[in-house]
Order: structure tokens, then C-alpha cells, then sequence
């Protein structure tokens, strides 16, 4: 499907998408939707347009919220970013995974990286921080500047 | 479910007395796998959050060393976005050079591979072989750039260095001498029965596995699954060059042995033509040091596969946010699968035949102890060698001539 | 120099026992490493062996920079080999931390966690200059070091 028909698709679907479907270029498009609506966007993008493949999900820290930016593809070489944001007081997400199964290991990150809770996700290693990690300590949020018990290690090392 | 039959082995670096998890964790039943667990983050070095406090040239040089063996994949995967934030054209003579250096690493990956998949199989000479052959290739990277790995090619706007008539010339040549040399292990991995039946039927994955596991590069292409890049979101100078994406069926070991293959063969066209129809021009554009605002996905076909890079610009000269996704990540996900009901002796050369970065299996590398229930990397690989040769697979009786 | 340690010296030196370890970085290092190994560079004529225990080790070869992670798996290496042992840091990295000196996981040259015989800088660390070191190495083992 082109750009432009996928985008038809969307608008025609949700009626919240229209106008809202960024054509940045050739074979990148970004949407940006509410968490409310995200689960149901994102599993008609999987059944109905084929976006069957999950490059990688990016967590930011947007100061005021924490976006969710999950990166789609449907094979052709196609890229839509499918961009949702959560409260950075309560961050929680659903995990994805019974949609696409690779999602466990980026969703992981966002766990250990910016202090997400993702619920749904099966029990098992943690990633990417290692063990013996202070707990509550999420290097990827703007406010983390390194934490005083680390760099006290970094001296005494 | 697991049985009592069932004894679960931790497969890692660690030493027994110390109580840190493995890197693999199987559970056996007899000699077979019944399931795999892969832990991993060792290789972890806080590299993204290092970037937002760089500038973009900094951080450019911080990410080319993400990998030693693709960095001009990682280096330019993450310029290609700067330059889109940035709104710059690249001279096409600049694309061109960041495609021969892309393709010259994609070689000197792939024979490193062939090295590696033999040292696991126990054929040590294929090791020697290739990893000779492939110091050709990397003369000719340290001649165009300086450098034997990490070549600094690019910066923002275009390429640092260019290649002259002479050096041309020389590529040339030394092409010839490579591509003679891959049909040689083409010759034998297409006809080699010691090689053909240690590599074959070994961690299948089917073609709905790949995709749904989400592998990537010719561990996926070797599960007939037709993506790749540099054809499907083209840059640099891919969507002006001809070449074939190379697939196979087996979707085992030998059919990513088949495509790597493949692919070198295909590297040299694509090297040959870029340098016969490298353009005149500048070889970079004025840049920027402050980037708009704005966020981009960047795409790279880095020999193990699709390297994803997303890149967010504030306006600084330092990015917002950089969240790279190396294939190894996407690929490591659906080595578990292929362990499944397989044997143990088949983990080494499955594992390898990912083409991990090097350093996972390197991990894996480090001495553990005697204790019962555990055991290293180098052990496993002896077990292996082993098991296969009471089967009648035997590589020391191969003889392998130049 | 009594006896029995000339000759375990003239035996180290004919044919030290290396270990191999990585720490945690790009792999750039540890390739070079084993290409030392390969035809071209061929490290093996001065007789050094890979093995796989430290117990067995005469010199532990590191790549990479000490981190969080790998840390004490190191020391621990390091511990379980039998004096006279050295240790050769390859790379930028092990030498200082490298590029990734100031990220959150890492903490710095090999010599953070264990004492160092001798520093081999580079981007990766080239495999010349990995076995002008050893060769360096070994002439010190020779003076009676």
C-alpha cells in the first residue's frame, strides 16, 4: 500500500486521526495518538494494514509525560511511527507482546531505563541494567544525573 | 512442563561460587533442549544517555564504537538521521564512498563470520583461511580511511575521506582476488558433505518464525523471508546501484552460510559498479552545528542485519534523544526458539550462526569452574565437536587446499 | 635465580599461556586479538598459547573497559592465576575507560579492578601492536623480572 492510501485508511477508520497523520517523507509516516485509542490503532494497523513487524519501541522522557514511540513496519519498506504518551507520575503501559512477540525485550528496556511499570509482561530477566543496580534509579529520564552512590564507587575504585 | 528428568544448566561466563545469573539457561532432557532462556546486558555501556550529553560530532564517534565489526554501519545509520533533521543533501560522490566502506565492512564481517562458524564446528583451518583472505579487505579499509575498524568516514554532511584513481585501482584488484577466493568456500560449502550435514537442519526457523520472532538479516533471509534495506528504504547510494538481496529456503545453519556467501558475492558487484560510476563533486555539505527540531527513524542493512536508529533533535547541538537497535537484539529472540527441542551440541554453531556481536558469544567465553551443572562457552564447544564427531563428522579428516 | 625458577622463567617465556578476557565493549579489540592469531600476524610463533583456565595462565589478556557487570568476574580471573602473572591491557578502553570513560556502567581502565603489566593503546589496539607488547613482555620475563 502507498503512503497516501494507508493514510485514507486510517482517517476513514478513526475519525480522531484526521489531519493528524504526519507523510514525512517517502516511506515514513507519524502518528500520534491518545493512549485511550492506542490499543485499538495499533492492533487494526497490525490486522488490517499489515504492519506485522515491530523494529524497536523508544521511550523518551518528555519532561511533562513520557512519550511511547513504537516503530512499525509492514515489510515494503514502510516505517509508521505509532507514538502514544503516558503521566511520568504513574507511568504504566500494556505490554504489546501478544501482538508482537518481540515487543518483551524493548519493553523491558523501558522498565529499567525510564522506570515504566508495563503490564502483561511475562516473568524473566530484567534488561539492560545489571544486576546489583540501585533500585529506583532510571538513567534514561532528563532528570537522572548520575547517582551519588555510583560515583562514590567511581572515587573509591 | 517440566519433568524431573529435566536438568536445568546455566551456560555463562560466571564462576560458580559467585551467584550471578547465566547467560543462557537450558533445561535438558537427556541430550536435548527442551527450553531456552537468554539473559542479556553485559555488553550494556549506557551509550544513548552518553549521547545527550555529547554534540552530534562527539556523539558520532561515540556511537561508530557501539560495534567493532559494523561500526560504519552504527556511524552512518545515525548521521543519515542528523543529516534528514538537518534537511541536508549529501553530495552523491559522499553517498557512493559511504556505500563502498559500507560493503568493504559487509566483507570483511561475513568472512569473519566464515572463520567463526568453522572454529565452532571444529574446522580451524576455514578459521585461518578466511580470516587471512580477510586481512585483503582490511588493508584496503585502513588504506581509504586510516584505520583498520572504526574509519571515521563519515561526518555530518558527507564523507571525510576520498578515494583516489590509484587506491581505485587497487580495490579493484584486490576484489578479484577475494571473489576468487569466496567461490572457493562457496565451492565448499555447496559440496562438502562434512560441512553440509554438521550445518544442516541445525536451528531451523521456519519462515512464520522469522517473522514473527522478528529476526532480521540473512538469519531471516535464510528463512526465505525477502527484506533487506538497502532495496526495500534505500540510502546512501543503494537506490542507484544494481544487486540482487540474496534468500534461501534451508532456513537452517546452512542456509545463513549460503547467504552470507551470497551476499559477499553480491558485495564485490555492488563495490565494482559504485567505484565505476563513482561521481565527481564535493565530498561534503556545510553543516550545522545547531540541528532543528524534529525526530527521525534512520535504517541500515548492517551485515547482521537491520540496524534501526531514532533520533530526536532540539534545536542544541546536543541531541534530545538517540535509541539505537542493533539486528543482534532483534535476532537473539528467536535463537531461543531454535533451541528448542534440539541438541545441546547444536547451541554453539546456532548461536553463531546469528552472528552475534562478537562479544555475546565472547562472554560466553570466560572460565567457570567444575562444579556440576554448569559449564563455559569453550567446554560446550569441545562437547560439540565431539558429539558430532561420534557421529561421523569429523572435519580433522577434511583437507582443505588453497 | 635459582634453578627451578629459570626454568620455569625460560619455559614461560618459550611459551606463556594467555587468557582472554572481555570486559564489555565494542569487540573491536578482541578481534584484533585473535587475528594476532591468524596467518598474517601469526602470534603463535613466539609460542603463546590461548587457554581457556586461569589457573593454567601466565598472562590475562583484557579488552574493554571494567563496568559494573564484569567487575568482579575479573578480579576473580585475575585472582585464581598463579603468580609470576601479568596482565595486558588492550585498547583504549581497557587502558582508560576509553570513549565510554564518563557512561554510567563503566568505571574505567582494567587497572580499576586489577594491576596492569603493560598498556596497549589504541582504536582498536592493532595487532602489531599487540605483539610488539608481548614481545616487550617476554624481554622483561627474560631480564629476570
Amino acid at each position: 500500500m502507498t503512503e497516501q492510501e494507508i493514510i485514507s485508511s486510517l482517517e476513514n477508520k478513526f475519525n480522531f486521526l484526521k489531519e493528524k497523520i504526519k507523510l514525512q517523507r517517502a516511506r515514513r509516516l507519524w502518528v500520534e495518538v491518545e493512549m485511550a485509542n492506542f490499543p485499538e490503532v495499533l492492533k487494526y494497523l497490525r490486522q488490517s494494514q499489515n504492519f506485522y513487524q515491530l523494529l524497536t519501541i523508544t521511550g523518551l522522557d518528555e519532561r511533562e509525560a513520557f512519550a511511547v514511540i513504537y516503530h512499525l513496519s509492514d515489510g515494503t519498506g514502510l516505517v509508521l511511527n505509532l507514538k502514544t504518551k503516558i503521566s511520568r507520575e504513574t507511568p504504566v503501559l500494556k505490554s504489546v507482546m501478544d501482538i508482537y512477540p518481540p515487543a518483551e525485550i524493548y519493553e523491558r528496556e523501558l522498565v529499567d531505563l525510564l522506570g515504566i511499570k508495563v503490564e502483561g509482561l511475562p516473568p524473566g530477566n530484567s534488561y539492560p541494567l545489571p544486576d546489583g543496580w540501585p533500585a529506583g534509579q532510571y538513567p534514561l529520564r532528563k532528570d537522572w544525573v548520575g547517582v551519588s552512590c555510583l560515583d562514590e564507587e567511581k572515587k573509591n575504585v | 512442563m517440566f519433568e524431573p528428568d529435566d536438568v536445568k544448566i546455566p551456560i555463562g561466563p560466571q564462576h560458580p561460587a559467585l551467584k550471578e545469573p547465566e547467560s543462557f539457561l537450558l533445561t535438558l532432557r537427556g541430550e536435548k533442549i527442551t527450553s531456552a532462556s537468554v539473559k542479556l546486558g553485559y555488553n550494556h555501556r549506557g551509550i544513548e544517555k552518553a549521547c545527550e550529553g555529547r554534540n552530534y560530532t562527539q556523539a558520532l564517534y561515540l556511537i561508530e564504537r557501539v560495534c567493532g565489526i559494523c561500526s560504519h554501519s552504527h556511524s552512518s545509520a545515525f548521521i543519515q538521521a542528523v543529516e534528514e533533521l538537518a534537511g541536508l543533501e549529501v553530495p552523491k560522490r559522499a553517498r557512493y564512498l559511504r556505500t563502498i566502506v559500507g560493503e568493504l565492512e559487509r566483507v570483511h564481517s561475513h568472512l569473519l563470520w566464515l572463520g567463526v562458524a568453522g572454529h565452532e564446528v571444529g574446522f580451524d583451518t576455514l578459521l585461518m583461511y578466511t580470516w587471512r583472505d580477510r586481512e585483503i579487505v582490511m588493508d584496503l579499509l585502513a588504506r581509504i580511511s586510516g584505520n583498520r575498524v572504526n574509519y571515521a568516514m563519515n561526518t555530518l554532511g558527507g564523507v571525510r575521506r576520498d578515494i583516489g584513481k590509484e587506491l581505485a585501482g587497487d580495490i579493484l584488484k584486490a576484489l578479484d582476488t577475494l571473489e576468487e577466493r569466496t567461490k572457493y568456500y562457496a565451492g565448499i560449502a555447496t559440496s562438502e558433505p562434512t560441512l553440509i550435514d554438521r550445518l544442516s537442519k541445525v536451528g531451523y526457523l521456519s519462515p512464520e518464525d522469522a517473522v514473527t520472532l522478528g529476526a532480521v538479516g540473512p538469519t531471516s533471509r535464510a528463512s526465505g523471508v525477502d527484506q533487506d534495506v538497502r532495496r526495500d528504504d534505500p540510502y546512501a547510494a543503494y537506490g542507484e546501484l544494481d544487486f540482487k538481496v540474496v534468500t534461501d529456503n534451508h532456513c537452517d545453519v546452512y542456509g545463513r552460510t549460503l547467504v552470507r556467501v551470497g551476499e559477499l558475492m553480491e558485495a564485490y558487484k555492488i563495490v565494482r559498479q559504485a567505484l565505476r560510476e563513482l561521481p565527481d563533486g564535493p565530498l561534503t555539505v556545510k553543516a550545522p552545528r545547531r540541528i532543528p527540531a524534529g525526530e527521525v527513524l534512520s535504517r541500515y542493512e548492517a551485515p547482521r542485519g537491520e540496524d534501526v536508529h531514532y533520533v530526536r533533535a532540539n534545536g542544541t547541538e546536543n541531541p534530545e534523544r538517540v535509541k539505537l537497535r542493533a539486528p543482534t537484539l532483534a535476532n537473539l529472540q528467536a535463537v531461543s526458539k531454535m533451541l528448542e527441542d534440539r541438541y545441546l551440541a547444536d547451541l554453539p554453531i546456532v548461536v553463531a550462526a546469528i552472528d552475534p556481536c562478537f562479544s555475546c558469544t565472547d562472554r560466553l567465553i570466560t572460565v567457570t569452574g567444575d562444579q556440576e551443572g554448569t559449564m563455559n562457552w569453550e567446554d560446550l564447544r569441545r562437547y560439540s565437536i565431539d558429539w558430532y564427531k561420534n557421529k561421523g563428522v569429523d572435519f580433522s579428516r577434511m583437507k582443505i587446499k588453497l | 635465580m635459582g634453578l627451578v625458577k629459570k626454568i620455569v622463567t625460560w619455559a614461560r617465556i618459550k611459551s606463556p599461556w594467555i587468557i582472554h578476557f572481555n570486559t564489555g565493549a565494542c569487540n573491536a579489540c578482541d578481534i584484533e586479538i585473535i587475528a594476532a592469531l591468524t596467518p598474517r600476524y601469526d602470534i603463535e610463533r613466539f609460542g603463546m598459547i590461548l587457554k581457556g583456565s586461569p589457573r593454567h595462565a601466565d598472562v590475562l589478556v583484557c579488552s574493554g573497559p571494567v563496568t559494573r557487570q564484569t567487575e568482579c568476574r575479573l578480579k576473580n580471573i585475575y585472582d585464581q592465576m598463579a603468580e609470576p602473572k601479568f596482565v595486558l591491557a588492550v585498547g583504549t578502553c581497557a587502558c582508560s575507560g576509553g570513549v565510554f570513560h564518563d557512561c554510567y556502567s563503566v568505571k574505567g581502565g582494567i587497572d580499576k579492578a586489577i594491576p596492569v603489566s603493560a598498556y596497549i593503546p589504541g582504536c582498536p589496539a592493532s595487532p602489531k601492536a599487540i605483539i610488539d607488547a608481548v614481545v616487550k613482555l617476554l624481554a622483561t620475563l627474560d631480564k629476570g623480572g
